[in-house]
Protein backbone atom coordinates (compact mmCIF):
# COMPACT_ATOMS: atom_id res chain seq x y z
CA UNK A 1 0.00 0.00 0.00
CA UNK A 2 1.79 3.29 -1.08
CA UNK A 3 1.74 5.70 2.07
CA UNK A 4 1.06 8.85 1.67
CA UNK A 5 2.40 11.44 4.15
CA UNK A 6 0.35 14.61 4.91
CA UNK A 7 2.37 17.42 5.73
CA UNK A 8 1.96 19.33 9.14
CA UNK A 9 -0.68 22.37 8.46
CA UNK A 10 1.18 26.36 7.51
CA UNK A 11 3.25 27.98 10.22
CA UNK A 12 6.49 27.66 11.94
CA UNK A 13 10.04 30.10 11.84
CA UNK A 14 9.87 29.14 7.75
CA UNK A 15 6.71 29.84 6.92
CA UNK A 16 7.63 32.24 4.26
CA UNK A 17 9.61 29.58 2.13
CA UNK A 18 6.33 27.91 1.78
CA UNK A 19 4.46 31.08 0.22
CA UNK A 20 5.05 29.73 -3.33
CA UNK A 21 4.78 31.94 -6.06
CA UNK A 22 2.67 30.22 -7.94
CA UNK A 23 -1.08 28.50 -7.68
CA UNK A 24 -0.40 27.25 -3.98
CA UNK A 25 -0.83 31.07 -2.87
CA UNK A 26 -4.04 29.89 -3.01
CA UNK A 27 -3.37 28.32 0.61
CA UNK A 28 -4.27 25.42 2.52
CA UNK A 29 -6.47 23.70 0.23
CA UNK A 30 -3.80 22.12 -1.50
CA UNK A 31 -4.88 19.78 -4.30
CA UNK A 32 -2.79 17.86 -6.68
CA UNK A 33 -3.62 19.71 -9.56
CA UNK A 34 -0.79 20.73 -11.17
CA UNK A 35 1.08 17.74 -9.33
CA UNK A 36 1.42 14.33 -11.33
CA UNK A 37 -0.31 12.26 -8.60
CA UNK A 38 -3.12 10.06 -8.13
CA UNK A 39 -3.20 7.78 -10.53
CA UNK A 40 -1.48 3.91 -10.95
CA UNK A 41 2.22 4.31 -10.02
CA UNK A 42 4.26 4.37 -11.75
CA UNK A 43 2.38 5.49 -14.84
CA UNK A 44 3.71 3.64 -17.73
CA UNK A 45 3.97 4.28 -21.41
CA UNK A 46 4.81 2.45 -24.13
CA UNK A 47 6.11 3.16 -27.69
CA UNK A 48 6.51 0.70 -30.57
CA UNK A 49 9.46 1.00 -33.15
CA UNK A 50 10.45 -0.89 -35.62
CA UNK A 51 12.39 -3.93 -33.83
CA UNK A 52 11.21 -3.96 -30.09
CA UNK A 53 9.01 -2.21 -27.59
CA UNK A 54 9.82 0.45 -25.25
CA UNK A 55 8.10 0.49 -22.05
CA UNK A 56 9.03 3.20 -19.92
CA UNK A 57 8.22 4.46 -16.26
CA UNK A 58 9.48 7.30 -14.03
CA UNK A 59 10.99 5.82 -10.98
CA UNK A 60 12.42 9.18 -9.77
CA UNK A 61 14.60 8.39 -6.59
CA UNK A 62 14.11 4.26 -6.86
CA UNK A 63 17.56 2.87 -6.07
CA UNK A 64 17.91 0.25 -8.87
CA UNK A 65 18.62 -2.69 -6.28
CA UNK A 66 15.00 -2.00 -4.95
CA UNK A 67 13.58 -2.43 -8.19
CA UNK A 68 12.60 -5.37 -9.32
CA UNK A 69 11.19 -7.07 -12.68
CA UNK A 70 10.35 -10.18 -13.74
CA UNK A 71 8.62 -11.98 -16.78
CA UNK A 72 6.13 -15.25 -16.09
CA UNK A 73 3.63 -16.54 -18.35
CA UNK A 74 3.49 -13.50 -21.08
CA UNK A 75 3.23 -10.81 -17.77
CA UNK A 76 6.29 -8.39 -17.15
CA UNK A 77 5.90 -7.44 -13.50
CA UNK A 78 7.29 -3.97 -12.36
CA UNK A 79 7.95 -4.56 -8.46
CA UNK A 80 10.12 -1.32 -5.83
CA UNK A 81 9.57 1.24 -3.27
CA UNK A 82 11.01 4.33 -2.22
CA UNK A 83 11.14 5.14 1.08
CA UNK A 84 14.46 7.52 1.75
CA UNK A 85 12.33 10.04 3.88
CA UNK A 86 10.77 7.07 6.22
CA UNK A 87 12.56 7.94 9.18
CA UNK A 88 12.02 11.60 9.13
CA UNK A 89 9.55 11.76 12.38
CA UNK A 90 5.76 13.13 11.07
CA UNK A 91 5.80 15.97 12.41
CA UNK A 92 8.75 17.18 10.38
CA UNK A 93 6.99 17.35 7.49
CA UNK A 94 5.50 21.37 6.07
CA UNK A 95 4.92 19.40 2.61
CA UNK A 96 4.30 16.06 1.58
CA UNK A 97 3.39 15.62 -2.29
CA UNK A 98 5.91 13.06 -3.31
CA UNK A 99 5.08 9.04 -3.59
CA UNK A 100 6.80 7.01 -0.68
CA UNK A 101 5.92 3.26 -0.22
CA UNK A 102 5.60 -0.17 -2.47
CA UNK A 103 4.36 -0.83 -5.52
CA UNK A 104 3.92 -3.03 -8.24
CA UNK A 105 2.37 -2.99 -11.50
CA UNK A 106 1.93 -5.75 -14.18
CA UNK A 107 1.58 -5.81 -17.79
CA UNK A 108 0.76 -8.12 -20.58
CA UNK A 109 3.62 -7.97 -22.90
CA UNK A 110 2.97 -7.99 -26.32
CA UNK A 111 2.57 -11.85 -28.50
CA UNK A 112 5.81 -11.41 -30.45
CA UNK A 113 8.34 -10.34 -28.19
CA UNK A 114 11.30 -12.43 -27.18
CA UNK A 115 11.41 -13.11 -23.82
CA UNK A 116 14.47 -13.96 -23.01
CA UNK A 117 16.27 -11.04 -24.98
CA UNK A 118 14.27 -8.39 -22.89
CA UNK A 119 16.59 -5.61 -21.35
CA UNK A 120 16.42 -2.72 -18.97
CA UNK A 121 18.25 0.17 -18.32
CA UNK A 122 17.60 3.17 -15.28
CA UNK A 123 18.99 6.40 -15.72
CA UNK A 124 18.07 9.83 -14.13
CA UNK A 125 15.11 8.18 -12.31
CA UNK A 126 13.82 7.35 -15.73
CA UNK A 127 13.16 2.85 -16.44
CA UNK A 128 13.74 1.81 -19.87
CA UNK A 129 12.89 -1.53 -20.37
CA UNK A 130 13.49 -2.45 -24.21
CA UNK A 131 10.74 -5.67 -25.40
CA UNK A 132 12.32 -6.87 -28.45
CA UNK A 133 10.24 -8.31 -31.30
CA UNK A 134 10.06 -11.60 -32.63
CA UNK A 135 9.29 -13.46 -35.83
CA UNK A 136 5.77 -12.87 -36.79
CA UNK A 137 4.38 -16.26 -36.52
CA UNK A 138 2.28 -17.44 -38.86
CA UNK A 139 -1.06 -18.17 -38.31
CA UNK A 140 -1.63 -22.09 -38.70
CA UNK A 141 -4.39 -23.34 -40.00
CA UNK A 142 -6.27 -26.08 -37.68
CA UNK A 143 -8.39 -28.24 -39.86
CA UNK A 144 -12.05 -28.71 -39.67
CA UNK A 145 -12.70 -32.31 -39.80
CA UNK A 146 -16.59 -33.17 -40.96
CA UNK A 147 -18.27 -35.13 -38.04
CA UNK A 148 -20.25 -38.24 -39.35
CA UNK A 149 -22.43 -37.66 -35.90
CA UNK A 150 -26.10 -39.10 -37.08
CA UNK B 1 19.02 13.08 13.91
CA UNK B 2 16.40 12.72 10.82
CA UNK B 3 19.34 13.68 8.42
CA UNK B 4 22.19 11.86 7.36
CA UNK B 5 25.08 14.05 6.46
CA UNK B 6 25.48 14.98 3.24
CA UNK B 7 28.85 12.53 2.98
CA UNK B 8 26.97 9.67 3.22
CA UNK B 9 24.86 10.32 0.23
CA UNK B 10 25.59 10.11 -2.87
CA UNK B 11 24.41 12.34 -5.70
CA UNK B 12 25.87 14.90 -8.03
CA UNK B 13 26.41 18.65 -6.49
CA UNK B 14 24.21 21.16 -7.92
CA UNK B 15 25.87 24.70 -9.03
CA UNK B 16 23.32 27.25 -7.85
CA UNK B 17 23.16 30.11 -9.82
CA UNK B 18 23.15 33.66 -7.59
CA UNK B 19 23.13 35.75 -10.52
CA UNK B 20 21.58 34.44 -13.43
CA UNK B 21 22.27 35.74 -16.87
CA UNK B 22 19.25 36.78 -18.66
CA UNK B 23 20.31 35.50 -21.63
CA UNK B 24 19.21 32.73 -20.02
CA UNK B 25 15.86 33.65 -19.14
CA UNK B 26 13.63 30.61 -17.56
CA UNK B 27 10.13 30.28 -19.11
CA UNK B 28 8.88 31.95 -16.51
CA UNK B 29 7.08 35.26 -15.29
CA UNK B 30 5.70 35.49 -11.49
CA UNK B 31 3.35 32.87 -13.23
CA UNK B 32 4.67 29.55 -13.70
CA UNK B 33 2.66 27.83 -16.52
CA UNK B 34 -0.06 25.64 -15.17
CA UNK B 35 -0.03 21.61 -15.75
CA UNK B 36 0.88 20.62 -19.17
CA UNK B 37 0.96 24.10 -20.68
CA UNK B 38 2.66 24.64 -23.49
CA UNK B 39 5.25 26.79 -24.50
CA UNK B 40 7.92 27.47 -27.02
CA UNK B 41 11.44 27.54 -25.34
CA UNK B 42 13.52 29.75 -27.15
CA UNK B 43 16.06 26.89 -27.28
CA UNK B 44 13.95 24.87 -28.35
CA UNK B 45 12.86 27.25 -31.54
CA UNK B 46 9.31 26.76 -32.14
CA UNK B 47 9.13 23.22 -30.71
CA UNK B 48 6.20 23.18 -28.43
CA UNK B 49 7.03 21.43 -25.31
CA UNK B 50 5.28 20.86 -21.65
CA UNK B 51 5.58 22.00 -18.65
CA UNK B 52 5.10 20.48 -15.12
CA UNK B 53 5.08 21.39 -11.55
CA UNK B 54 7.30 18.89 -9.71
CA UNK B 55 6.05 16.74 -6.37
CA UNK B 56 7.94 17.94 -3.40
CA UNK B 57 8.38 17.25 -0.14
CA UNK B 58 9.84 19.49 2.58
CA UNK B 59 11.10 18.69 6.06
CA UNK B 60 12.20 20.18 9.29
CA UNK B 61 15.79 19.09 10.66
CA UNK B 62 17.70 20.66 13.15
CA UNK B 63 19.59 23.18 10.79
CA UNK B 64 17.40 24.32 8.78
CA UNK B 65 14.77 22.85 5.77
CA UNK B 66 15.25 20.01 3.51
CA UNK B 67 13.59 20.14 0.05
CA UNK B 68 12.87 17.07 -2.13
CA UNK B 69 11.72 17.58 -5.78
CA UNK B 70 11.08 14.71 -7.97
CA UNK B 71 12.58 15.43 -11.50
CA UNK B 72 12.67 12.06 -13.70
CA UNK B 73 14.62 12.72 -16.47
CA UNK B 74 16.52 15.65 -15.59
CA UNK B 75 20.46 15.58 -15.50
CA UNK B 76 22.86 18.01 -14.14
CA UNK B 77 23.50 19.66 -17.45
CA UNK B 78 19.40 20.27 -17.58
CA UNK B 79 18.81 21.60 -14.60
CA UNK B 80 18.75 25.04 -13.77
CA UNK B 81 18.71 26.22 -10.07
CA UNK B 82 18.69 29.56 -9.47
CA UNK B 83 18.23 32.07 -6.37
CA UNK B 84 17.71 35.80 -7.33
CA UNK B 85 15.92 38.46 -5.19
CA UNK B 86 14.47 36.06 -2.17
CA UNK B 87 12.86 33.36 -4.80
CA UNK B 88 14.46 29.87 -5.60
CA UNK B 89 13.60 28.35 -9.06
CA UNK B 90 14.29 25.54 -10.54
CA UNK B 91 13.88 24.11 -13.90
CA UNK B 92 14.90 20.91 -15.64
CA UNK B 93 14.50 20.04 -19.19
CA UNK B 94 13.61 17.02 -20.31
CA UNK B 95 14.19 15.04 -23.43
CA UNK B 96 11.94 12.56 -24.83
CA UNK B 97 12.94 8.90 -23.33
CA UNK B 98 11.94 7.46 -26.55
CA UNK B 99 13.63 8.14 -30.25
CA UNK B 100 11.45 10.34 -32.55
CA UNK B 101 10.28 7.29 -34.84
CA UNK B 102 8.88 5.82 -32.17
CA UNK B 103 5.06 5.70 -32.30
CA UNK B 104 3.41 5.91 -29.06
CA UNK B 105 1.17 3.54 -28.55
CA UNK B 106 -0.15 3.22 -24.52
CA UNK B 107 0.62 6.84 -22.87
CA UNK B 108 -0.18 7.01 -18.92
CA UNK B 109 2.00 10.48 -18.72
CA UNK B 110 3.34 12.92 -20.48
CA UNK B 111 7.09 14.21 -21.23
CA UNK B 112 7.64 18.13 -20.28
CA UNK B 113 9.85 20.04 -18.41
CA UNK B 114 10.10 20.63 -14.76
CA UNK B 115 9.31 24.59 -13.09
CA UNK B 116 8.62 25.48 -9.62
CA UNK B 117 9.51 28.80 -7.91
CA UNK B 118 9.50 29.11 -3.64
CA UNK B 119 10.10 32.55 -2.28
CA UNK B 120 12.88 32.31 0.44
CA UNK B 121 12.46 33.70 3.75
CA UNK B 122 15.30 35.95 5.45
CA UNK B 123 15.35 33.31 8.14
CA UNK B 124 17.27 31.06 5.23
CA UNK B 125 20.66 31.65 4.70
CA UNK B 126 21.42 31.89 1.28
CA UNK B 127 25.17 31.62 0.95
CA UNK B 128 25.08 28.46 2.34
CA UNK B 129 22.16 26.84 0.43
CA UNK B 130 23.32 23.79 -1.34
CA UNK B 131 21.75 21.12 -3.48
CA UNK B 132 22.26 17.54 -5.00
CA UNK B 133 20.76 15.86 -8.25
CA UNK B 134 20.92 11.76 -7.67
CA UNK B 135 18.31 9.37 -9.87
CA UNK B 136 16.44 12.11 -10.75
CA UNK B 137 15.88 13.51 -7.64
CA UNK B 138 16.62 17.30 -6.75
CA UNK B 139 17.49 17.52 -2.82
CA UNK B 140 18.14 21.26 -1.76
CA UNK B 141 19.33 22.02 1.90
CA UNK B 142 18.47 25.42 3.03
CA UNK B 143 20.38 26.13 6.63
CA UNK B 144 18.75 28.67 8.78
CA UNK B 145 20.50 31.64 9.19
CA UNK B 146 22.66 32.03 11.88
CA UNK B 147 21.15 34.12 15.22
CA UNK B 148 23.32 37.09 16.94
CA UNK B 149 22.86 35.94 20.62
CA UNK B 150 20.77 38.28 22.38
CA UNK B 151 22.43 41.69 24.09
CA UNK B 152 20.83 42.26 27.46
CA UNK B 153 20.60 46.03 27.81
CA UNK B 154 20.67 47.35 31.30
CA UNK B 155 18.04 49.43 32.21
CA UNK B 156 19.45 52.46 34.66
CA UNK B 157 17.09 53.98 36.54
CA UNK B 158 18.03 57.53 37.39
Amino acid sequence: MPIFRWGQAWGGAFRDLEREVDRLLQGVNLTFEGVRFGRQYPPLNLYELPDEYLLTAELPGTRSEDLELTVAGGILTLKGRRDELKDVPEEKFRRSERFHGNWQRSVTIPDRVRDEEMTAEFNDGILKVHLPKGEETSPRQIPVVESHDS
Amino acid sequence: MTDQPDSTRSGDEVPIEKQPDDSKALPTSDAPPREGEEYSGEDYGSEERFIFTPPIDIYETDEGLVLHADLPGVSLETLDLQVQDNKLTLFGRVSPPAPPEAQLTHCEYRVGDFLRSFILSDEVDHDRIRATLNNGVLRVVLPKARKSEPRRIQVQTD
